[in-house]
């Protein structure tokens, strides 16, 4: 990950890539550790530099059990290679402890200073400002503009108690171990093994646990006296237990700072505290020990009481601040002032002092950030299911069109069918339009059948004229045309054919005689079924003018004389324009 | 500060791809369908095209030899085939029962020739015969010349009245190609 590039450096897709490659090559996605704060880890290990010594002990979160790190130097601290070398034994050890994280909390006890607020800025509801002002810049809150802040890292400390002129101080440590901590974080980043540093500023962990050994009945304000060896931290509390104040006493090379008394008495005085309850805390291997009996001696009528915070096996009394910075909050809050209840909750006394740089911090994305990117890893997954179903429902589309012979099917084909087609059609239309014109609509032999068929001999009758003519309808625009035929015969009759002339004329008749001759000749234009056909009959019958009675063996059949009647048939046969055997009046195609 | 740039390119892009690809799907597949519906459309006619082709040709088939001696008949000059026709059914009848009289070419088609596009000529015949030769010989000579359609039939019996012989005169309208 030493390749990594600042993504303000990157344009929009160097920076995803960037992001999918840590996703993909770090384990920053898949273990919380890497976002999760040291104090919070399964494995720690706490290192406490008091200027005269450096121990470190480790702790397993899990069976909170403590015991003895790596040893440690002050070159160690120091020397970039020897912190590389340590880190790489912290490394070690928790990976055979099959630890998938390690939090390194520094308790920094060799320094630590204070400097006033702005006045202007005594304003509490922006206290949350100012804690973020401090860490990005400090100079901006600071009353004295002689103080350099780019040289120490600055964080506010409130404090609560009511009267306090002031809503607080900042608290400063020098840099001078930042590289020790980056050198750990490298290496984790280089390793994929969260190695999360947490530098702690010693005095303020050991302030926040004094609530466990200042007596609270006493109802009266109570001074914490932080002994370590090179310098000395006051911390004054109210008499309800709410800070008020706290000062730093440098030693400057002896075990104790010159002007200890004076400086008490004269901030009790400044306070208005009376006869304050003075708990001494010694927080170093030789500090000096005859501090309370001095105090006792000084301030007869304050409480003085040398008090020290239970610790483990291999942790010394005098280096509780490991124990403190992991304490938990007391499960009854009610009692607690608000220096230790909301103070606490808030990390006011836990903040960090030497986190890694913000272009550090960016260079790498935020948890929601690795969240989002692995989330959206699947929600790609997904888009692409749905492009390659898309792809798979297009293919099955096209399989399952070409398979069809309709794809394969040449549409010149189509066209040469058609024209086929078409000249089959037009071969049909000839043929049928010469079948239409050929049909036996109207034949002479038939006319003569039907003729004969109609006036057999021996009948009683004398045909004397017959005429037969077949017309077309005058119909202009007409596909088809009708017509009518009709025929016109004339003779003679005797009494005896009357009868026969009679039923002749009749549409029942005539229609049963027509159906016969169709039938005999085969001719269907005398067929009298179809509806588009008429038959129409009319029989005139006269007395013969010139009828001479005379026996009957003189009677000869050719005689007009001998018959008593004449008569005129007229037949009218019309056939419609929707008849099958109308005309087409159209040309051969 | 990776935020944008992982929505940017960790689902906006990506989606726009498939929304792209998956558009492009649909588009080639909708192109695809209309293209096959035409084809099919074609591929239908054709099949019906092929089918009525086939119909047409089977009922053609059927008919093709008597269409063709159609076609060929009423592509000769009627008159001279009509006059052919007579004399060839005329040796077969007795003489004295069927004599043709009078034949006349009418000069415009009237009748059935007039209310059709067909090209036709009109024919006028007289005969002289007993009936049933007569008849004989029209149901000869409509039987060869089907495209004789008869347009008017007049029989009266002879002057003579002692004879048996009867005039027939006869008008046709014959189809022409």
């Amino acid at each position: 990950m030493s390749n990594l590039v600042h993504p303000a450096s990157l344009n929009a897709f160097q920076q995803f890539r960037q992001a999918c490659s840590l996703l993909s090559d770090t384990s920053r996605a898949t273990l919380p550790a890497w976002y999760q704060e040291a104090l919070d880890l399964d494995f720690q290990v706490h290192i406490r530099s008091d200027g005269t010594s450096v121990r470190a002990f480790f702790y397993d979160r899990a069976k909170k059990e403590w015991s003895d790190a790596p040893q440690i130097s002050e070159a160690t601290l120091t020397e970039q290679e020897a912190a590389s070398t340590y880190a790489q034994q912290l490394l070690k050890h928790v990976r055979s402890l099959k630890g998938t994280s390690l939090g390194v909390v520094l308790h920094i006890a060799d320094e630590f200073a204070t400097a006033e607020m702005k006045p202007e800025l005594n304003n509490p509801a922006a206290l949350q400002d100012l804690r973020e002002t401090a860490f990005d810049m400090p100079g901006e809150i600071l009353d004295d503009s002689s103080v350099p802040p780019d040289q120490g890292s600055w964080r506010v400390l409130p404090y609560p108690a009511s009267g306090s002129e002031v809503i607080g101080t900042t608290i400063t440590v020098s840099r001078r171990l930042g590289p020790f901590v980056a050198v750990l974080r490298s290496l984790g980043d280089s390793e994929n093994f969260p190695m999360v540093t947490h530098s702690l500023s010693a005095p303020l962990v050991a302030v926040m646990g004094l609530h466990s050994v200042v007596r609270k009945d006493r109802g009266k304000p109570a001074v914490g006296i932080l002994q370590y060896p090179w310098f000395t931290v006051l911390a004054f509390f109210n008499e309800h237990h709410d800070l008020r104040l706290v000062r730093t006493l440098q030693h400057r090379g002896i075990r104790r700072p010159s002007n200890f008394r004076h400086a008490l008495a004269t901030t009790n005085a400044s306070l208005e505290f009376v006869e304050p309850d003075l708990y001494v805390v010694p927080l170093g291997a030789e500090v000096d020990q005859k501090v309370p009996e001095d105090l006792e001696r000084s301030f007869p009528g304050s409480l003085v009481e040398t008090v020290a915070f239970p610790v483990p096996g291999p942790v010394p009394a005098w280096a509780p601040e490991a124990i403190l910075s992991l304490e938990p909050m007391p499960e009854e809050t009610e009692g607690l002032s608000h220096t230790f209840g909301v103070l606490r909750t808030e990390k006011w006394f836990l903040q960090d002092f030497l986190p890694a740089v913000k272009e550090t911090i960016e260079l790498f994305p935020t948890k929601n950030e690795m969240r989002l990117l692995r989330f959206l890893k699947l929600g790609r997954v997904a888009v692409f299911a749905l492009a390659v179903l898309g792809l798979a429902w297009l293919a099955f589309g096209v399989f399952t069109v070409i398979r069809r012979p309709e794809w394969a099917f040449n549409e010149s084909e189509s066209k040469a069918v058609q024209q086929r087609l078409v000249n089959l059609t037009q071969e049909r239309q000839r043929v049928d339009h010469w079948n239409n014109l050929l049909e036996d609509r109207s034949k002479a032999w038939s006319t003569m059948e039907a003729f004969a068929r109609l006036f057999p001999a021996k009948s009683g009758l004398l045909l004397k004229t017959f005429s037969h003519t077949v017309s077309p309808d005058s119909a202009p625009g007409q596909t088809k045309v009708g017509f009518v035929k009709e025929w016109t015969i004339s003779g003679m009759a005797r009494d005896e054919a009357l009868e026969y002339l009679n039923a002749l004329n009749t549409r029942e008749g005539i229609s049963g005689h027509f159906s016969e001759i169709s039938k005999v000749t085969g001719n269907l234009a005398f067929d009298p079924a179809p509806t588009t056909r008429t038959i129409v009959v009319n029989v005139k019958t006269q007395e013969n003018s010139t009828f001479k009675q005379m026996p009957l063996e003189e009677i000869v059949d050719s005689d007009d004389a001998t018959y008593p009647f004449t008569f005129n048939l007229t037949i009218t046969q019309r056939f419609e324009s929707t008849d099958p055997l109308a005309i087409s009046a159209s040309k051969a195609p | 500060m990776y935020k944008q740039s992982i929505i940017l390119f960790g689902i906006v892009i990506p989606v726009i791809i498939a929304v792209l690809v998956i558009g492009a799907c649909a588009f080639f597949r909708n192109k695809i369908t209309t293209s096959f519906a035409t084809k099919a459309q074609y591929y239908t006619g054709y099949e019906k095209s092929r089918m009525g082709a086939l119909e047409i040709e089977a009922q053609l088939s059927r008919q093709r030899e008597s269409s063709e001696q159609w076609k060929s008949l009423v592509g000769q000059e009627t008159f001279s085939l009509v006059t052919t026709n007579l004399r060839a059914i005329a040796e077969d009848l007795p003489p004295k029962e069927f004599q043709q009289t009078a034949f006349e070419r009418l000069g415009q088609s009237g009748g059935f020739g007039g209310i059709s596009a067909q090209k036709s000529s009109g024919l006028k015949f007289n005969f002289r015969g007993t009936y049933r030769t007569v008849q004989r010989a029209f149901l000869e000579l409509e039987t060869q010349m089907p495209n004789l359609q008869l347009q008017e039939l007049r029989i009266d019996p002879s002057a003579n009245s002692d004879s048996s012989l009867l005039n027939f005169q006869v008008v046709y309208t014959a189809w022409e190609n």
